[in-house]
This record gives structure tokens, sequence and C-alpha cells, in this order.
């Protein structure tokens, strides 16, 4: 899942602070999921902009809608209908819906109401950890299924660096090496042997250092 | 051979090899590379050049390898993956090898988090495996990353890596170390090596890997600078195992640096025996001269003579050339200054001898007077002396006559005398014929005296020779009615005589004498001696013979000047001497020296008062000096004279209870010696006045009109009070009511710096700061402080402004202490358990700024107080006090956030301020705060990041940084009061340098509960330790300095002395 957190509401009030009528738009998709950008958080949102600005002396009109998912064109198309009604649109969707509404929506001022961070679970309530960094170039089946290029703060290839230590990163207590969670992992499998293949150095033209990336599926294809 | 490097062909050759460590400099200067190369030079094989090591930039290992090159010193130039991509990265191996670069070590890099731009973007395109294995192709397989042929000259390098067997997991270990050999490295050099055992572990499962057969392995060993660094690198380098050993024997060592590199010799002869270790690795950081003294020690001096250490640049004759003419340039430059300054320095030296030699002549002019006096005095004492045998020849003579015929002797005096007790019966009898020759005689002799001392204006002298003669007449003549006192006769002022008498008194009588002399022939002769008499038995003490001499003279001759006068003098010495016979029984108790005594014109009452309060100073000198038995006499001395004397019956028992305490120091013979100085030297009025205004302040509270409770707390306060820093002169202005506490202004330097700094042009010294400290307001209405704001390092005044200074806030309990030592509850005793009197007294007396009520009863591991009883004393403290007010709360995160919630809930709008916040009660207690806009207290574990990773968390909430006091966590002195002042000196100058606006918060040092803690605080006073109280206070003034200088803005004090001192400080560097 995409996981996003809400700008703080300061910097909001300042992107927002020229407009009349303001159209706050949520996704159901991933950031309701992680309670950043859902029906919930539309209407917080759009109360404390109101707030907000009516200490600062302005008024502002504001319309709280959500779209089921803010990247796929059916859902988006309809903005254009009554694009000319707002002075912005506020997108609360991760960047993917506000680059889709900015692409698909010519007349359209959209927004970003949050910051996207990470692909990552859910740990637990209120806690979410990045898992995957997109790169492309899936190296999980020789790791165990735990990925270095996310969750080593270095990227390494080949095994811990000398700030392992307990199973903690160096680089704050609160981050897990992992790994030595791989070496963990692998040895249980009794796969540690694996361990000592050397893993050449990678490519990152499909970690987005190759320009911008896009899929095409053939038999898919209008 | 690979590359042909001096390293490679040491240890290809089969020497143990020695390579060493060189950290580029943070600028651009090359001096600083060069110097450190050449103190390492001859004594390793070659040396590292690190590469932004912990990832602070700084001059980049290419350049400063080559500098070292041209010094004569093989670089192994160190590369990290961090900061370049495979391209820069290749192309810069490709220009190290073409310079003459012939080793390099491959590593990942250290986390660009721990460096001074954590802000960066790490690059990590490869890791440290991957660039031995691209390194490795382009030099073996003249190949690029990409596979692409190296056409031309490939790099040519002698491969090494790093390996720290101490990191986890401890298996994988090995088999990393044989990934790094398989891709490349032909040597490894080990992380810092103090726990030898796990590292013999470490190399026998590489020797079963059989890896030391592949490659090289060089031990790394580093000499402990001191015992601080030791901890430091076992608490906070991840992967380094300093072992307890090493610390002990730091600790116990004398000379720690000594010890360090003792215990790195140590290190090298045991790696020495383990089969596989090819060499050490001696990183002396910072250090540099330790490592020739540590390399002879370990026996390795002895190092194979260099091969292949050419600097391919420094070879170009222009560059030498241009080097050179700078030099030149530079040093005409240097010389023409030095001329100058020389030149000036001489002209100043001629100038001194000058005044010199003149001083000097002066000196030998007066010398040479007061020798000439000297000789004129001897050549005069001669005569005199001839003189006097002939008088007293004819004194015999007189005798003789007078043993003939006694009967018919006639008296001098016209009367005799009544007889005095025990006083021999009067010779009487009119003088005969030959007699009264001898008594002419005499009467020349006496003449001819005066002529010849007539020339010498010493009055000195001339009494000298009045009273001999005096004395030669009373002898043969008329006996004197009291016996002659039992000395001989003058020659210096009597020792009885008061001290301010004889003076005026010789003046007065010199004169006379001369005039007498004079008149002499045209007085009765009778009466002059009759006045010479009572002269003589005035000045001898015998008061009531010189009346009766002077009386007589007078009925002899009623007009006669002289003996008017003396007969007055006389009377008057009579009275006086009468008076102190009075007086001598009560002071012969008291003060066994008695009063010396008084001068006549000092009226008797005056002059006991001031006796009182000499000695009640004297006590008060000796107090402070500590010699308590000294202070006593001199205290009961005074006393003795007035036993009401507030001020010294306050000394007396201070001094008594000083006394009790403490093992005095003080010989015996010290006091009795103190004392005759004290009186040999009567000090004048003024600076008697001084003493009197010295003493008096602290006694003024007592005076004045009080609580009487308080006055009793106060009485007892003092006595122990004063001594507690007897070194520190207490000044209090009158009035105070806390004036022993109250600590006399530092003095401030007067010329500014820009003055102080000579010539030296200011953009030398004064290195301006990017950044600013927050400013955050504590309280509200008139009393609020503000603390923050600076836009400089704390202090540096002529870098930037100090807007408010650090203030100190005291600390109340909120309920008795337990723990506390009495040197400091005794200053609370009588409110110990009243919080809001406590706070109250803090202010008006102690004359607190701000209060931080601990909330310790509410700890739930100890009385566990429920959070509304807690609210309601905290309520009371509130309503008690007008200066702001800090909660700070028992330290678990859970009871703390009910605890203040239920505090705000009382006291609403008034600011206070809240802590401790820590990252589990942050959002409770941050949006509390942010409800009523409070400060609060962002309390972290001694580390930067945590700290500024609470702030962003904070600030995330929405709590503006000027809402945030950081509370790094504090160690006392002796208890890691460097950790704590090192990283607050990092996170000061992050914020103020490095525009880490997160972590620009002012800071709150709460240091009076951790020194209130230490042990050195609770135990007693003894001889070794010293005054218990005195070196808390002390304990505490020196953690509050130490953190004052590493950037405190508001510090949480315990004992009212030490609050003092160091608001002494603040004002007195500001």
């Amino acid at each position: 899942m995409i996981i996003a957190e809400r700008k703080k509401l300061g910097e909001l009030l300042e992107m927002v602070k020229g407009c009349r009528r303001l159209l706050v738009l949520g996704c159901r998709g991933c950031v309701a999921v992680c309670s950043a950008g859902g029906d919930k958080e539309v209407s917080v949102l759009a109360s404390a902009i109101r707030l907000g600005l009516s200490r600062q002396g302005k008024e502002i009109e504001i319309e709280e809608r959500t779209l089921v998912r803010q990247c796929d064109p059916e859902y988006i198309d309809p903005l254009n209908e009554d694009a000319s009604d707002f002075d912005a649109v506020l997108s609360m969707a991760c960047g993917v819906g506000v680059n889709f509404i900015a692409d698909r929506c010519g007349k359209v001022n959209v927004l970003p109401a949050l910051d996207t961070t990470f692909y990552g679970a859910n740990l637990s309530s209120g806690e979410w950890k990045e898992m995957c960094a997109g790169c492309g170039a899936c190296v999980l089946h020789l790791t165990g299924g735990l990925c270095p290029v996310a969750r080593c703060a270095k990227s390494l290839s080949n095994g811990p660096c000398g700030g392992s230590q307990n199973g903690r990163c160096e680089i704050h207590p609160d981050v897990s090496c992992i790994w030595q969670q791989i070496y963990d992992k692998l040895s249980g499998l009794n796969r540690s042997d694996e361990m000592k293949n050397i893993m050449p150095m990678r490519d990152w033209t499909s970690a987005g250092h190759g320009g911008p990336r896009r899929r095409i599926r053939e038999d898919l294809l209008p | 051979m690979k590359a042909g490097s001096n390293l490679e062909n040491v240890l290809r050759s089969g020497a143990f090899a020695v390579t060493g460590e060189l950290g580029p400099p943070k600028s651009g200067d090359l001096e600083l590379v060069r110097k450190k190369a050449r103190i390492l030079k001859g004594f390793v094989d070659a040396v590292n050049i690190t590469d932004c090591q912990t990832a602070i930039v700084r001059m980049s290992s290419l350049t400063a390898g080559l500098a070292a090159l041209a010094e004569g010193v093989e670089p192994v130039m160190q590369m990290t993956c961090r900061d370049r991509n495979r391209i820069g990265m290749q192309a810069d191996i490709l220009g190290a090898s073409a310079l003459g670069v012939k080793n390099l070590l491959c590593l990942t890099g250290d986390h660009q988090k721990f460096g001074n731009h954590p802000q960066s973007k790490g690059v990590f395109d490869m890791d440290s495996i991957q660039l031995l294995q691209m390194v490795k192709g382009m030099r073996d397989e003249k190949k690029f990353q990409c596979g692409e042929e190296i056409k031309g000259n490939e790099p040519s390098l002698f491969l090494g890596c790093a390996a720290n067997p101490f990191a986890d997991p401890f298996e994988f270990r090995p088999v990393r170390l044989a990934k790094k050999v398989a891709a490349g490295a032909d040597f490894v050099q080990t992380q810092i090596i103090y726990n030898l055992e796990k590292f013999a572990k470490f190399m026998e499962m590489v020797r079963d890997l059989g890896v030391h057969e592949k490659c090289f392995i060089l031990a790394g060993v580093t000499p402990p600078k001191s015992l601080g660094m030791a901890r430091y690198m076992k608490k906070f380098v991840p992967g380094l195992d300093v072992t307890d050993e090493v610390l002990a024997r730091l600790s116990d060592a004398k000379d720690q640096r000594e010890e360090g590199i003792n215990i790195c010799v140590d290190i090298i002869r045991q790696v020495q025996d383990i089969p596989g270790v090819a060499g050490v690795h001696v990183m002396a950081i910072e250090w540099e001269e330790a490592v020739p003294e540590i390399v002879k020690r370990a026996g390795l001096s002895d190092r194979p003579e260099p091969k292949g250490i050419e600097p391919v640049l420094s070879s170009s004759s222009s560059i030498e050339k241009a080097v050179e003419d700078a030099r030149k340039e530079v040093r005409i430059e240097f010389e023409e200054e030095l001329e100058r300054a020389r030149t000036e320095a001489q002209a100043s030296r001629e100038l001194v001898i000058k005044e010199k030699e003149k001083v000097a002549s002066e000196i030998s002019d007066l010398k040479k007077q007061i020798e000439e006096a000297r000789t004129m005095a001897s050549h005069k004492e001669a005569e005199v002396r001839k003189l006097t045998e002939e008088i007293q020849k004819a004194k015999k003579e007189l005798e003789a006559s007078q043993a003939a015929g006694p009967a018919q002797a006639p008296p001098v005096a016209a009367a005799s005398p009544p007889p005095g007790p025990g006083a021999p019966p009067p010779p009487g009898g009119p003088l005969t014929d030959r007699e009264q020759k001898v008594l002419e005689s005499l009467n020349l002799g006496l003449q001819a005296l005066k002529s010849v001392l007539g020339l010498d204006d010493s009055q000195f002298e001339a009494l000298r020779r009045f009273l001999e003669a005096e004395f030669m007449l009373q002898l043969g003549q008329i006996p004197a009615p009291a016996p002659p006192p039992p000395r001989p006769p003058v020659t210096e002022p009597a020792p009885p005589v008061p001290e301010a008498e004889p003076a005026p008194a010789e003046e007065a009588k010199a004169p006379r004498v001369e005039e007498a002399a004079e008149e002499k022939t045209a007085r009765n002769k009778e009466v002059v001696n009759l006045v010479a008499k009572g002269n003589l038995a005035l000045h001898s003490g015998d008061y009531n013979g010189a009346i009766e001499a002077f009386e007589k003279a007078l009925s002899i001759d009623s007009t006669d000047e002289k003996a008017r006068a003396g007969l007055a003098d006389a009377k008057a010495a009579l009275q006086k001497a009468l008076s102190a016979v009075k007086e001598a029984p009560e002071e012969a108790a008291a003060a066994p020296e008695g009063l010396p005594p008084r001068p006549e014109e000092i009226d008797e009452q005056w002059w006991k008062e001031k006796w009182v309060i000499r000695y009640t100073a004297m006590g008060n000198v000796a107090l402070m000096k500590g010699d308590y038995d000294q202070a006593v006499s001199a205290f009961e001395k005074a006393l003795a004279l007035d036993a009401s004397n507030e001020k010294a019956k306050a000394g007396l028992e201070r001094a008594k209870n000083r006394q009790g305490i403490f093992i005095p120091e003080v010989k015996a013979g010290q006091a009795p010696a103190a004392v005759k100085e004290a009186e040999a030297a009567p000090k004048p009025e003024a600076e008697e006045a001084a003493e009197e205004k010295k003493e008096a302040p602290p006694e003024k509270p007592v005076e004045e009109p009080e609580a009487k409770a308080e006055k009793e707390v106060k009485k007892e306060e003092k006595p122990q009070a004063k001594p507690a820093a007897p070194k520190i002169e207490i000044s209090a202005p009158a009035g105070e009511g806390v004036g022993e506490i109250a600590v006399s202004p530092l003095s401030k330097e007067e010329p500014p710096l820009s003055e102080r700094a000579g010539d030296i042009p200011e953009d030398v010294y004064k290195e301006a700061c990017s950044g600013a400290i927050q400013s955050v307001t504590l309280g509200d209405g008139e009393k609020a402080i503000s603390v923050g704001g600076e836009t400089a390092l704390p202090f540096y005044n002529f870098e930037g402004d100090m807007p408010n200074p650090p203030r100190v806030a005291f600390e109340v309990l909120d309920s008795e202490p337990e723990e506390w030592p009495d040197v400091l509850t005794k200053y609370f005793a009588d409110c110990l358990g009243d919080p809001a009197a406590w706070a109250k007294k803090c202010v008006e007396e102690y004359n607190a700024k701000s209060i931080c009520l601990s909330l310790i009863s509410t700890d739930p591991n100890g009385a566990d107080v429920a959070p509304a009883d807690a609210a309601a004393v905290a309520q009371k403290v509130v309503e008690a006090v007008d200066v702001p007010i800090i909660f700070w709360g028992c330290g678990n995160a859970e009871k703390d956030t009910e605890t203040l919630r239920e505090i705000t809930g009382r006291i609403g709008e008034k600011k206070v301020c809240l802590g401790p916040l820590t990252d589990a009660n942050y959002r409770t207690l941050g949006a509390t705060a942010m409800a009523f806009q409070y400060p609060v207290v962002a309390s972290t574990p001694i580390d930067v990041n945590l700290a500024k990773q609470l702030n962003i968390l904070l600030e995330n909430l929405g709590v503006h940084l000027d809402h945030i006091l950081m509370d790094p966590s504090i160690g006392a002195v002796g208890y890691g009061l460097e950790y704590t002042y090192s990283v607050m000196e990092r996170i000061r100058l992050a914020a103020l340098t490095q525009q880490d606006d997160k972590l620009s918060c002012p800071f709150i040092v709460n240091l009076g509960r951790e020194v209130w803690k230490a042990k050195e605080t609770r135990l007693p006073t003894d001889g070794m330790l010293g005054d218990q109280e005195r070196r808390g206070v002390l304990m505490e003034a020196i953690t509050a300095s130490a953190l004052l200088l590493a950037g405190g803005e508001l510090m949480v004090m315990r004992h009212p002395k030490s609050a003092a001192l160091t608001e002494a400080l603040v004002e007195g560097l500001l």
C-alpha cells in the first residue's frame, strides 16, 4: 500500500489562501486505509481550513468529495465538468492522484494535501513501515523475502556492514538491521550458504534512475 | 606484485607491516596534512587517508593523499560509496593512480546521518564488495564497470578493505571478509581491537576459511587517549568492543595518555602472536604524535627502506618554482614584519634600561646618604660614650666624697621628697663644696654633651642624653621615690608606652630639652634637676614620683614652664593608670594580654568599643581563614569587653561550631603570632572602619525587625552558611535578606576583544553564525523571563548577540525530600514539607527568578500520589509565587500525562512550562500544551539525533519551536558531564552553524538533582574531602558553569549558594 501523511495545516492554509471556492477531494484507495485521505480525513481537513482561514479573517466555501480512486480516468474525468466552479482542487490522494488530475483536467488547479511517503505495511494501528522501494528489480528471492534495498540504510547488497549491533542498525536504535534479519531468516531456512554469493552491482535504471517508468501489457491494450 | 606499492612490498617480503592513519583537515589547509605526514614518516609503511570519515566534509582523500606522497609518505587512499556514483568513482580512481597513488581501501562509508550534512542524499550506487570488484576489473581486466575497455593506462592499485570482527552476526563476519577477498581485496585492515579474545576467535574462523592465505590481515589498534575517550567509544561507536579491563587500566593510571600508549603496545604484541596477522594498522585519531612512540615501544621502529614512493605531481618544476616564489614572498613579508617588531622591542627595551638606571642611581644616592648619616651617628655615639665615662668618673668621686661625710651632704633638691613605699631613706644633707664642683663639672659635661648633640636633630639622642644625666644624678644624690624601672636607660621607647603616644610626646619633648639646656645657666639648677627627674619618673611609669618632682620644682620656681607642663602630663598619666588599674581585674579574666594602653586623646568608652570591633574583626578574619581557635579567642576577648555585643556572640557561636566540626589545620603557634601581628600593626582608623563594614552586613538582617521565626532560622543557618565558601568574599548589599548567599560580582574585562586582539584582523578570530536559537518565554506578566535568542555560541559576545542571560530555576520538591543532605535542607528547613512556602522562600529570600516544581511524589514506584492531589499542591505553588514555574513530572510517561493534564486543568491560562515530554507521551502532553500555549520541555537521553527527532515530532504536532526547551539529559561533574557537554555542544553547533533549525531550541539543564545525588555530596566533612557543604556547592556550581558554556540557558539548581555563584558567573561573562 502507498503510505502518505497529511501536510501541516499551516502549509495547506498558505496554499489555499487565495481561494474563494475549494474542492477537498479524497480517495478511497490506499490513503483511506492509512488514514490520510479518506472520507473522514476530508471532512476534518475541510473544517480545519474553514476555521483556519476564518481566523485570518478570510471566508472560503469548501465542497467535500471523495472518489473511489484518483488513479483511474473513469473517476477523475468527471472533474472536468465542474472544475470551473472551484478556484482549486485540494487532492487528498497520493502523488499519483494529484498528477493524474493535473494530467487529465486542463482547467483544474490541483494542489496536494498529502506527502506521499513510501510503500509500506500497517504494523499496528497508527504505525506504518516501509517494506518496498519499488526499485523494479526485485531480489527478494535471494534475501528470504526481506528487502535490503528498501530496508537497509545504505541499500547494501552483500550482508551487514560494520554498524550492525545486536540486530539494530547504527543509524537509529529503533531501526532493525535488515541484513541481520535476512541472515536469521535464511539460516532458519537452511539457506545461509547463499549469503556467501556475491550479489553483483545493481542496475538502477528500473529504480527510476533510467527516467520515468512505464509498463505496457499488450494483451490488455485497447 | 599487483601494484608495486611500498605496502605491498613490505607485506610480500614477510615483514610485519605497520600502517597509520591521517585524517584530512576540514579546510583547504594542505600544510596540516604535510605536518601530520611528517610526524608519521619513517614509522609506518603507508598511511590511510580517510575519505570524509563519519560523513563530515573534509579535504578529499585524493588531494590529501597526494600531499602525503609529496612528503615521502605512501598513502592508502580510502574511497567510500556514499558520495559518488560509479562514474565519479572510476574517474577518481583513474586520476589517483595516474598521480602515483598505489593503494586503495574500498569502503561502503558511514551513513550521512552521522555527519554534518545529514540532509544529503546518500548515493550508495554500490557497496564496498562491489567496489572491490569494480576496481579489480579495471586493474586486472582493463575494463570499466560497464564492460568497456580501458584504452591506455589502467589503474594499478593494491586493494584493501575493512573488516569488523566485533559487529553482528559474528559468525557471518569471516564469511563477509572472504567475500571481500573474493571480490578483490589484497589486504584488510580491521576495526579497532580491544577485545583480543573475540579477535582471536575471529581469526580462527578466518583461518578455517583459508582467507589469511589469500590476503594480508592488518589488525587495527588505537591508543585510548583518555578514559573518557575509551568510554565514549564503548558507548557510542557501534561495533567497537572496549573491554572493562582497558577501562580499568585507564582509570587506575596516573598518566592516562601514557597508559593508553601502553595498552596499544600490549595489544600489538598480542596480535603479533596470532597466526595470520600480517601487520598492524595504528589509528591514532588526532593524536599522530603517539604513533612513533607506539611503534618504537612495540619494537617495530625498524621499518624496511621504503620503495616505490614517487610523487608524480611534485616533480613538476613549475609547481615547485611557484611554491618557492610564494614562500619567498611570504618570508620577505614575514621578515619585514619581524624586523619592525624587533626594532620596536629594542626601543622599548632601551627605554626600560634607561628607567632602570635612573632608579638605580637614585637608590644608590639614597643609600649613600643613609650611610653618611649612620657614620655620623656612630661617631657621635662614641663621643657620648666618652662623655658618659667622664660623668661616671665624676659620680664615683661624688660617691667617695659622700662616703666621707654623708651627714653633711646637702640634697640637690630644695626639699627632700616623701619616702615612697620601699624606697631607701633619702641621703639628705647640703652639698659640700667638692660635690658642688662635681655637679658643676657634671653640668659642664652636660653642656658639652648638648653642644655636641645640638648639631644632631635627633630628638631621640637628646632624650637619651638628658635622661642619662638625670639617672646619674638620681643614683648619686636623690634616689627616686619608686625604684627605677628594671631596664637599662632608655635607648628606645619603652615597650609598655602606648603606641600612639611616643611620637607626639617625644616630639614635644625634644625642643623642650634643647631649650632647657640652653636656658640652664639662667635657671635655678635645682629646678632644672627636678624637672629632669620628674620627666624621667614620668617616662619610667612612676607618675607619683613625677608629680612630686614637678611640684617641688614649681615650689622653687612657680613660673617654670617645663615643670608646669610636666606636672600636667604626669597627672594625666596617673589618672589614666588609675582607671586602667580599675579595669584590670575584669580584663585580665577575659583577655590575658589585656587592652593596650589607651592614647590620652581617646575617650575611654570609645577606646573599648574600638577594641571590641577590632577583636570581632580579628575573629571574623580568623574564621574566614579557617583558624577557628584563634577566632574563638578573639571573639571571647571581644565579649569580655562588651558582653552584650551581638556580632561577637554570633561570631563566637559560629567559630565554636566550626571548631567542633573541623579538624583544625592551624598549628598551635599560629594563633598568638597572628594576634601579635594584629597588635603590632594597629590598623589605621580607615581600615578599621572598613573591617567594621565588612562584617556588618551579615548581621544587619538580624537587627532588622523581622518575623521572629525567620530570625531564628537565620541565626541557625548562618554559623554554617558562612564558612561554606570562605574564599568567596561576601559583600551583600545591606538590607538584603540573604547576605550569606550573595556573591560578589566577577570583575568584567574592560577592553573589548577587538582592542585586546591588537592588530589581528577580525575575520581571523570571528566566525559569525548563520543560525539563531529560538527565544522561549516562560511565565507571564512582568515576572516573565525569556531564554535563548542567541546568534552566537554561548558568551561569544564578540560574534553575535546573547539577548537573554541564562537563568537559574530553583528546584522545589512537591513532598519532603528524603535523601537530601543536611547541608542542603537546612536552607529550607522551615518549609520542606510545604512546597508553596518553599517556592516563596526561594523567590523572596534567594531571589529565584523561576521555580521548577519536581512532582516526585507522583512516581508510581514511590508514593504514587494521585494526579488530583499533586495538582492541588501545584495550584498552591502557582498561587504562592508570581515567577515562571516549570512543572517537572516524575519521569513515568503515562503518569506524567495524567498529572500534568490535571494540573493544566486547574491552573488554566497561567503560563507554566510542562515537562518532561518524551517520545512516549509527547502527543498527549504536546496537544495539552498547545491548547494553552504553554512552553514544554522535550526530554531525550543524551543524543543529538533523538533530540532532533523529538523536536520534529513536536513540530509536526503543531508545537512551535519557540515553545520547546530541550532537556538533553544531564550528567554531573564526575558523572558523565563530558557526554552531556559534547552532545549539547554538537546540538548547539548544528543549530548555529549548520542551519539545523530543528535543533535551535534553548536548553533546560536539570542539574541540581544530578549533582545532589552524587555520592560526593553526601559524604560528611573530613580531612581529605574537605567541607561537605562547600564540596556540594562547588560541584553544583561547576556543573552549572560547564553546561552554561555548552549552551545551557535555564539551569535547574538546588543550593542557593551555587545558584548565586552561577548567576554571578553569568553576570560576569555578559
